[in-house]
């Protein structure tokens, strides 16, 4: 671990100020420390020399001004502490904020948007105590040690010398037990991984014993784990403590060396009673900070790890990015029908994955066209090169004629070499400016790169927002007009609900079938308000039952006779018998590793399974109730994305992270 | 359970913790004696003494020097050691009281992450004896000590440490937790602001880049952002003013000590009438006419090492802060008294087991109700239902209509207002474990436990052999995949991360047939499953549970009706 990571200061400039106030403040404690020891051993030495406290007290009158400053500094330094966490905190939140547009949807897909959050609220909140205790130890002992050293030189040169050699035998001794530990936790590190969630391990799995009955017998196995793990751990600890120790014993061997050199010395005659009071006072002080800082060790590893989670964002921002994710001209007056989507040789890659392999397809305008096809074929991927979510090779363009299938040479070339320009600038140009600005330069012609601005979507995650209902179906228009809201709202078969509801934190407090209709509902909105030629929406009746999907399909359906081009990704067999025009898209060959290839095997497996059980087979009863009638929600709790931003760390890491934390200590 | 008994649970017994607290009380008065000694010692040496008076001292300060270092290395060992040792203790205490409650009678641990962090409180508990209970005993010890030694030397110092101590006692216990207390409340809502604000971003990123309004919402955030920010640097003054006082203390009792000192101070002995003096002075620190020059020495430097002493006690009221939060949360999340809605043994003895009264079904409900704990109505109402041998019942029905609820009535995890029979008697008669061993019940997402396919395996029945464990995977279609794994060694990693969705469904269900249960409850089998491969996933489970068996198969999708027997249908 290193004692302070560079881009702390290259991303929060704060930071700057904050340690150029802390060396101020370093210094100013450092002459205290001096002028303190100073004061207190005249008045000792005068007074025994046979002062009276008349004479002494101008001395004493310094040294209570002594004491004010020492105390004043202290706050300061504190102040200095709390106002640099809590500006850097700010700094940092809002370059990763800033940072995200960047990024992308496509590089969030890929991370826990809960654990994002989590680095950017509580997981920063780390870095409080990392201003407050570690780093101002850290600055004094840069500043203070070397100073205390010269002052000690000049006061006595021996006691210089024996600080001066102790102290770096400290760092020494420290970086080979650190190694030795580390060893020896390397070895014991899988066991006590595994020890360490035992415990969790039992709680969690706590209903399946009591099923099986056998509760009663765990309470002996968390004890014999816990001390196993007691054990194990002490073993480790054995060897890390000893660095604490080096550290405590330097330190107060090179007092106890001073002090009787000192006596020694002050015995024959050739030292004076006030230096020798002088330096003991002063030696134990050039350690005090090294010391506290190794104190501190927990502090800054948990801050170093809050701001590696910052910088790990930070750095995947290319400096070379796009000046500004500007929102793409408007679109108001854009063409309101007939609008044909093409893709040609579409290919989306995930790392080596092929997830659509040269797709090629057309999307006619003013019909209902539903995408279908088994789970990894690529649906979702698609929508996503659609939306310019992904990188992705080969051309999707729009066309006013109803070019079925057939595209002018010119323009597909043209769109392709937009869409390689997008997709050189590692996916990030295929965000908002990349595809608008293609879009322009194409648009002389009949056919245009389809643009974000064309494309009105719905995703499979309903992705509401904490505002009310009506503010989330108008998301992104500047002016609401209710009357569309409330005409998208029966489109989207959502119109039993209140506009006015406010909704939590991802659309809590409606159900996942309601949910899904407002977020289609807000698709239709922007489809009608900003004349959206195409309509995308990825399975949106998921959550559906039977009669509500009844009501969706008629929505989809008059939006499509409007002239729109819904495109409609769904394996619900109601959408597809719905549907003017089919694409079914296959398991991409090419990506033989996964799951085309492992699939089939594996159904194999399982149809001999049922052949061999299948004496259990019975005929159906008569009195079936009938399908369902109301949607079966698909659960889901707002709460579970919430909870854990509150507190702290992953229980696992806790423990081992505790023996570590004292290793320095 | 209330705060003080997971608090009472969390503090080691006596016995363990003892040494380590023995260690740190000399650690500390090392610490004092190192500095008070070479005082004494350079002072006392200033007089130009022969050097027998200095031995003792010469070798009290190396002693000091080595106690210090020595004893803080056995401190920590010993008092670590014991927090271990406590932590066995306060795991299983905590584990025999979750274990009548558990699953539905815990608070708020209905979610698998909920209960990792209550595991992680209880685990935070062992900070208790380590980081609060054992520096604040032991600056206290030696801060007493230090004040009672400091007033045989010179009453009026001591009295002025024993004062400026106390002061800094209070400041940095009840006024730190008070200021801190209050920060936090001021902060708090500020904070959940913004972390909602910022999830919202996070989490719809996609949306709000499709609808062109990432720009407003990271507005927003700013602005929340910079409200929560104004108002920590408003706590920030705040912040060391604490410390700024204690530091103010420390530097009082030196001062306090030179003013009263000096006075004192008896007239300096010269010749060898000083020799003498001093040699009686050596024991007793007095004169005649007042203390020697060496205790003034002792008697300013010694509060210095003193409030170093007392700097642990910040810390730990900071250890206190998250400690008490954890114990809070702990307590809230175990129910003291057992609610009305999670069952008790009944202790008649019947035999549910063998032939079944005339007639009875093997399993029945007859106008059942079930209540949540805590919950106003219940979430199934007048359900009846009757289950015989070999029966498939599918329990279908919107989510939220109380088919979980239903499962763990039927396994006892939840008390039932109403009819349940099992072969005609009472469930309520009998012990939950009987009832558990006819009635056995697949979870929706099956914990598999963090130990290889045997283990597994084998806590459904630990008499199994490995051909028998071999002969069960066989008969869920695992077995090849078993074999390719490496056998039942093979592990499924933690939270049988190595296993598809699928495969944990196939090995719950292995597990359910191991224990031979005469009525199984599959509760969403599919839910974790790819929809394509649903159906059969679902007829394979219901071939394997074989003819004999009943099975109650609760699903929110539509299912085969060539599956079932009878359908229960909830609102």
């Amino acid at each position: 671990m290193k004692p302070v990571d560079r881009r702390l200061l290259r991303y929060a400039g704060a930071a700057r100020a904050f340690f150029a106030v802390g060396a101020v403040l370093a210094l100013g404690q450092v002459a205290c420390i001096v002028a303190f020891a100073w004061l207190v051993n005249s008045v000792v030495v005068r007074a025994i020399g046979g002062a009276g406290l008349g004479e002494l007290l101008p001395s004493l009158a310094a040294l209570a001004g002594v004491v004010l400053a020492r105390s004043a500094l202290a706050w300061l330094t504190e102040v200095n502490a709390a106002r640099g966490a809590a500006i850097v905190k700010s700094q940092l939140r809002r370059e990763v904020l800033a940072a995200l547009p960047w990024l992308g949807p496509s590089w969030l897909a890929t991370r826990n948007s809960v654990a994002i959050t989590t680095v950017i609220t509580s997981g920063l909140d780390a870095l409080d105590t990392y201003f407050a205790k570690y780093l101002p130890q850290l600055i004094l002992t840069v500043v203070v040690m070397p100073v205390l050293v010269v002052v000690l030189f000049l006061a006595d040169w021996q006691s210089g010398l024996t600080v001066l050699l102790t102290l770096p035998l400290i760092p020494v001794f420290m970086v080979l037990i650190g190694r030795a530990t580390e060893k020896a936790q390397a070895d014991q590190w899988q066991q006590l991984s595994r020890l360490a969630t035992g415990f969790l391990d039992v709680v969690e799995g706590l209903s399946t014993l009591k099923v099986f009955g056998r509760e009663k017998r765990q309470a002996a196995r968390i004890r014999s784990v816990t001390d196993e793990y007691r054990s194990t751990t002490m073993k480790v600890l054995r060897l890390s403590f000893l660095s604490g120790f080096a550290l405590e014993l330097a330190a107060s061997l090179s007092v106890a060396l001073v002090a009787v050199s000192i006596g020694l010395r002050l015995v024959d005659g050739s030292l004076a009673l006030g230096v020798g009071l002088f330096v003991l006072m002063l030696a134990p002080e050039a350690f005090l900070p090294l010391r506290q800082v190794g104190a501190q060790f927990h502090a800054a590893a948990d801050g170093v790890a809050a701001t590696d989670d910052v910088f790990e964002i930070l750095d995947a921002v290319p400096s070379a990015g796009p000046a500004a994710p500007a929102v793409a001209a408007e679109s108001a007056a854009g063409p309101a029908a007939g609008v044909t989507v093409v893709l040609d040789a579409v290919t989306v890659r995930h790392g080596d994955d092929v997830a659509v392999d040269a797709f090629c397809g057309v999307f006619p305008g003013g019909a209902l066209t539903v995408v279908s096809g088994p789970s990894g074929a690529g649906k979702s991927s698609l929508v996503a090169a659609m939306l310019g979510f992904v990188p992705f090779s080969g051309a999707i363009t729009t066309s006013s004629r109803n070019a079925a299938g057939v595209t002018a040479p010119g323009g597909a070339e043209v769109a392709a070499g937009a869409a390689k320009v997008a997709t050189g600038a590692s996916g990030l140009a295929t965000g908002p400016t990349g595809a608008s600005g293609a879009a322009t330069a194409v648009a002389t012609g009949a056919e245009r790169r389809l643009s974000l601005d064309d494309i009105a979507w719905a995703g499979q995650r309903p992705g509401l927002l904490a505002a009310t209902i009506a503010d989330n179906i108008t998301l992104g228009t500047a002016a609401p007009a209710p009357a569309l809201v409330e005409r998208a709202m029966r489109l989207a078969a959502a119109d039993d609900l209140d506009p006015a509801t406010l909704l939590g934190v991802n659309g809590w407090g409606l159900s996942g079938g309601q949910a899904q209709r407002v977020a289609v509902a807000r698709a239709f909105y922007r489809a009608l308000e900003r004349h959206c030629p195409v309509v995308v929406l990825d399975e949106p009746s998921s959550a559906l039952d039977a009669a509500t999907e009844g009501r969706l399909i008629a929505g989809l359906r008059e939006l499509a006779a409007a002239g729109t081009t819904v495109v409609v990704v769904s394996h619900r067999p109601a959408v597809v018998a719905a549907a003017g025009h089919r694409v079914t898209l296959a398991r991409p060959l090419s990506s033989a590793s996964q799951p085309a290839a492992a699939a089939e095997p594996a159904a194999a497996g399982d149809q001999a399974a049922v052949t061999r059980g299948s004496v259990a087979a019975r005929e159906p009863v008569a009195t079936r109730e009938p399908a369902a009638t109301r949607e079966p929600v698909v659960p889901r709790e707002p709460a579970a994305t919430r909870e854990p931003v509150a507190p702290r760390e992953p229980v696992t890491t806790a423990e081992p992270v505790a023996a570590d934390r004292e290793a320095v200590r | 359970m209330q705060t003080a008994e997971v608090l009472r649970l969390a503090q080691p017994r006596w016995k363990s913790f003892a040494p380590g607290l023995l260690f740190g009380v000399l650690r500390a008065a090392a610490a004092v004696g190192l500095l008070a000694t070479s005082a004494w010692l350079i002072t006392r040496a200033a007089d130009e003494p022969p050097i027998l008076f200095l031995s003792a001292a010469i070798v009290g300060v190396r002693a000091a020097a080595l106690g210090r270092a020595s004893f803080r290395y056995l401190e920590r060992l010993a008092s670590h050691d014991a927090a271990f040792r406590g932590l066995a203790d306060l795991r299983v205490g905590i584990y025999e009281r979750l274990v009548p409650l558990a699953p539905d009678g815990l608070r708020g641990t209905r979610r698998a992450d909920l209960l990792a962090r209550l595991v992680g409180d209880v685990d935070e508990l062992q900070n208790l004896p380590l980081r609060v209970v054992q520096p604040l005993l032991v600056s206290l010890v030696v801060c007493v000590a230090a004040v009672v030694g400091t007033c045989i030397l010179l009453p009026a110092a001591g009295i002025a440490l024993a004062v400026t101590l106390t002061l800094a006692f209070a400041l940095g216990t009840l006024v730190n937790l008070r200021l801190a207390g209050r920060a936090e409340a001021d902060l708090s809502p500020l904070r959940a602001d913004v972390a909602d604000r910022a999830l919202d971003v996070v989490a719809n990123l996609d949306v709000l880049v499709a609808y062109g309004a990432v720009d407003a919402r990271l507005a927003g955030l700013r602005e929340a952002d910079a409200r929560l920010t104004d108002a920590a640097l408003g706590k920030a003054s705040g912040a060391g003013a604490v410390a700024a006082v204690v530091s103010l203390l420390a530097g009082a009792a030196t001062l306090i000590a030179l003013l009263v000192g000096v006075p004192a101070l008896g007239v300096p002995p010269t010749g060898a009438a000083a020799v003498a003096a001093a040699a009686a002075g050596a024991g007793s620190g007095t004169l005649a006419g007042g203390i020697t020059g060496p205790v003034l020495a002792m008697l300013a430097l010694v509060p210095i090492a003193v409030f170093e002493v007392f700097g642990m006690v910040p810390l730990a009221v900071g250890a206190w802060r998250q400690v008490r939060v954890s114990a809070a949360r702990v307590a809230d999340a175990v129910p003291a008294v057992a609610p009305p809605e999670i069952p008790v043994d009944g202790t008649t003895g019947a035999q549910p087991w063998g032939t079944p009264h005339l007639g009875a079904p093997l399993v029945e409900l007859r106008n059942v109700s079930v209540r949540w704990p805590g919950a106003a109505a219940p979430a199934i109402e007048g359900v009846s239902l009757s289950i015989r041998p070999g029966d498939r019942v599918l329990v279908t029905g919107a989510s939220g209509a109380g088919k979980t609820t239903l499962a763990h009535a039927l396994v006892r995890f939840l008390e039932v207002d109403g009819g349940y029979t099992i072969n005609g008697i009472d469930v309520r008669t009998l012990p939950q474990a009987d009832v558990r061993s006819i009635v056995g019940l697949c979870e929706q997402q099956p914990y598999l436990f963090d130990e290889n396919l045997r283990q597994n395996l084998l806590f459904a029945d630990d008499t199994a052999t490995d051909d028998d464990l071999l002969d069960v995977l066989d008969r869920v279609g695992l077995l090849d995949w078993a074999l390719e794994r490496g056998g039942l060694s093979a592990p499924l990693g933690e939270h049988g991360a190595l296993v598809s969705g699928g495969q944990a469904q196939r090995i719950a269900l292995a597990r359910v047939l191991l224990a031979d249960f005469a009525v199984v409850v599959f509760d969403e089998p599919t839910a974790n499953v790819d929809p394509e491969r649903a159906d059969l996933l679902l007829a394979e489970l219901l071939a394997a549970a074989g003819p004999e068996r009943s099975v109650v198969l609760i699903s929110h999708a539509a299912v085969q009706p060539a599956l079932v027997t009878q359908t229960l249908r909830l609102p």
